[in-house]
């Protein structure tokens, strides 16, 4: 049947959710007449930036990347009911971490980036650990608490980057990294690294892992019926712990990717806002991996696009920031759905 | 000793008080949201805008009165936004929070760059900062010690004046009152004929006034001028602290003081050499070991009125769950 195809949920959704882009885009279109630039010829401009040719497409999977393996990051969370806003502090942590294995150790080729990505991921993991633990020991509120944990890291690296490891005569960054430790490039003619490859296979294995194996299920029930999943004989807490904390190694990881396949060092705010980009855009996919790939797609083209954007036109390269979090309020408002009668009932994250 | 002495001094308490005064302002801001039921993690884009938007105002109006007016207007339409997606499209109150925060820092740059044609900051162009009081007779009763209560800006007045004023809000006003009830038992309120939206909407737009007026202390205040994404974590610090305060006034007075301070105390440190970038994490790990430290008292709702429920079942009194009257009174 066709409906088992495209269940009707599916389809209210896909529409809702175009119906809020529409929206989004039009507030954006006024916003860019306000700072007196045409829209059309943003738009234009951030379409060249983005698909103008083979560079400048690869330079929209590369900053694709990060935001997708962010976006997975925070998907894990979402799904099993964790609202992990620190995934820039554990982006930081984890790139500062890679780094660090990069450039201090001397290592035989393949080892070393296996060694690298390990510390990132660790790093990630651990900087979400206490967090964790409050949020499940003692209901402490997650968002509040990554929050705040996101400056701590952004001022902890600086602080390792400029007062600890400083490469001498440098600006705010480390010592390169050794040339062991970067990561295969795809193509010559750009940084684009097989970073990307990761979060594909990642976002699959993702998706594989919520819809096929008992733990995934069991960590989308604490998620989405805590009280079911309990009765059902499950370890809430643990199994939130483990969301979290995976969640946090994934943030790592898109750290330690970006450090050892683009910038091969770690520089003071090397990577702004890749970790909320990439929240937004496992909000805007439904906590969906797969729904993330496309998702983050789409905002690494609006940034890779932004870039032309600050050099052919007046406006400002946030401009596109304002257009994302339009698109998030427009989609949150879910215009489709009907409201249901109780006024009391508990808010979740879906949308 | 002597560096102490030097470290801790009137200069101190007087520094700790102007640092207070924003993160109480927004603070107090949202405890009306809190009271409400509504957990606002937009305060920090609400600040952020109205901080904007007042050194815009200043300099179009050419009066710092001007600039606060336009700035908490700014605030209150992002209030007001907020308000209607969570309230009317029962959206999620973090996404949207986030979303607002996000689309602040945004908006800021975007209309700085438009508006003034550069990036960074805005300092200058004829911004007008806030006058500052000198209370008369002050200094003949006082003597040295005069900077601890004359001196300030008026807001800083404001924020301190609120706190017993929102006592008496919740307290004494039905308004307080109805605020209280519909953010702890709604279904109480519902059956009184409370308008839950109306009041969570007064709750909110309140809430963007005080949260406008910090933001308008933040940039016409000591510092007159905008910077990107200024507000730096005041407005999260606000919400942790709102978490283990729970909205009360008096304990979000003492929360923001104990954030004054290690402000006041971090401003001081760096002068003495201290990594700058440690020192300017002081006041995020004071906020963050606070929320940890203080959360084993606000377990979950669910717990807290599991153990309400087997009290009630285990002792033996059946006719006083059978009055509803006196359950909505209590509340």
């Amino acid at each position: 049947m066709k409906t088992a195809l495209l269940p009707d949920g599916l389809i209210r959704t896909l529409a809702g959710q175009a119906l809020a882009f529409v929206v989004a885009l039009s507030l954006g279109a006024v916003i860019i007449l306000m700072i007196d630039e045409s829209p059309i010829a943003v738009f234009m401009t951030l379409m060249r930036g983005a698909f103008g040719d083979a560079e400048k497409i690869a330079g929209t999977l590369l900053q694709t990347t990060p935001i997708l393996i962010c976006g997975i990051a925070a998907c894990i969370g979402l799904r099993g009911g964790m609202f992990n806003v620190g995934i820039e502090g554990q982006l930081f942590l984890g790139g500062f971490a890679a780094a660090w294995v990069g450039f201090a150790f001397a290592l035989p080729p393949f080892v070393h980036i296996i060694v690298a990505v390990a510390c990132a991921i660790l790093a990630g993991a651990a900087w979400v650990a206490i967090p964790a633990y409050f949020r499940v020991r003692y209901g402490t509120n997650e968002v509040v608490s990554t929050i705040l944990a996101n400056y701590i890291a952004v001022l902890l690296t600086s602080y390792f980057t400029i007062f600890l490891f400083k490469r001498p005569g440098g600006w705010s960054e480390t010592p390169p990294i050794l040339p062991t430790a970067y990561l295969p490039e795809l193509f010559s003619f750009s940084r684009l690294n097989i970073g990307l490859l990761i979060g594909l296979f990642l976002a699959i294995a993702t998706a594989a892992f919520f819809r096929w194996a008992s733990a995934g299920y069991a960590a989308t029930m604490v998620g989405s019926a805590p009280k079911f999943a309990e009765y059902g004989g499950i370890n809430v807490r643990k199994v939130g712990f483990s969301v979290l904390l995976a969640s946090g190694a994934v943030g790592g990881l898109a750290g330690g990717i970006e450090t050892l396949g683009v910038h091969h060092r770690f520089m003071e705010g090397f990577a702004p806002g890749f970790g909320f980009d990439g929240l937004i855009a496992a909000l805007l996919a439904n906590g969906s991996p797969i729904g993330t790939i496309f998702t983050a797609l789409f905002f690494g083209a609006l940034r890779a696009g932004s870039l032309l954007l600050e050099v052919d036109t007046t406006a400002s390269r946030e401009i596109i920031t304002v257009i994302q979090a339009l698109i998030i309020l427009a989609v949150s408002a879910d215009l489709m759905m009907r409201r249901r009668g109780d006024r009391t009932g508990e808010r979740r994250w879906k949308f | 000793m002597e560096v102490l002495s030097t470290i801790f001094n009137v200069a101190l308490i007087v520094a700790t008080i102007r640092t207070t005064a924003p993160i109480l302002l927004v603070a107090l801001g949202g405890s009306f949201t809190t009271k409400a039921g509504i957990f606002n993690i937009g305060l920090e884009g609400q600040m952020l805008i109205a901080a904007f938007f007042a050194v815009l105002g200043s300099i179009w109006t050419g009066s710092s009165l001007g600039g606060m007016v336009i700035g908490v207007a700014a605030a209150l339409v992002f209030a007001l936004v907020f308000a209607v997606l969570v309230i009317s499209f029962r959206a999620n109150e973090v996404v949207v929070g986030l979303a607002l925060n996000i689309l602040a820092g945004g908006m800021t740059i975007s209309l700085m760059k438009a508006i003034f044609g550069t990036r960074g900051s805005i300092v200058g162009r004829g911004i007008v900062g806030l006058p500052k009081v000198q209370i008369p007779g002050a200094r003949d009763i006082l003597g040295p010690y005069t900077q601890l209560i004359s001196g300030y800006t008026p807001l800083i007045y404001v924020a301190f004046i609120a706190v017993p004023v929102l006592i008496l809000i919740y307290g004494r006003t039905r308004l307080g009152l109805y605020i209280r009830v519909v953010g702890e038992k709604p279904e109480a309120a519902e059956a009184l004929g409370i308008s839950i939206a109306k009041v969570r909407y007064t709750a909110a737009l309140l809430c963007g006034l005080l949260a406008g007026l910090a933001g308008a202390h933040m940039s016409l205040g000591y510092i007159t001028m905008f910077t990107e994404n200024m507000s730096s974590g005041r407005g999260f610090m606000a919400v942790a602290i709102l978490i283990f305060s729970g909205g009360d006034p008096w304990r979000v007075l003492a929360g923001c003081l104990l954030f004054g301070f290690a402000d006041a105390l971090s401003l001081r440190l760096q002068t003495f050499g201290f990594p700058s970038y440690l020192v300017l994490a002081v006041p995020y790990t004071v906020a963050l070991t606070a929320l940890f430290a203080l959360s084993w008292k606000a377990r979950p709702k669910l717990i807290r009125e599991t153990i309400e429920t087997m009290q009630r079942a285990l002792s033996v009194h059946p006719a006083k769950s059978e009055t509803p009257d006196t359950s909505s009174n209590r509340s």
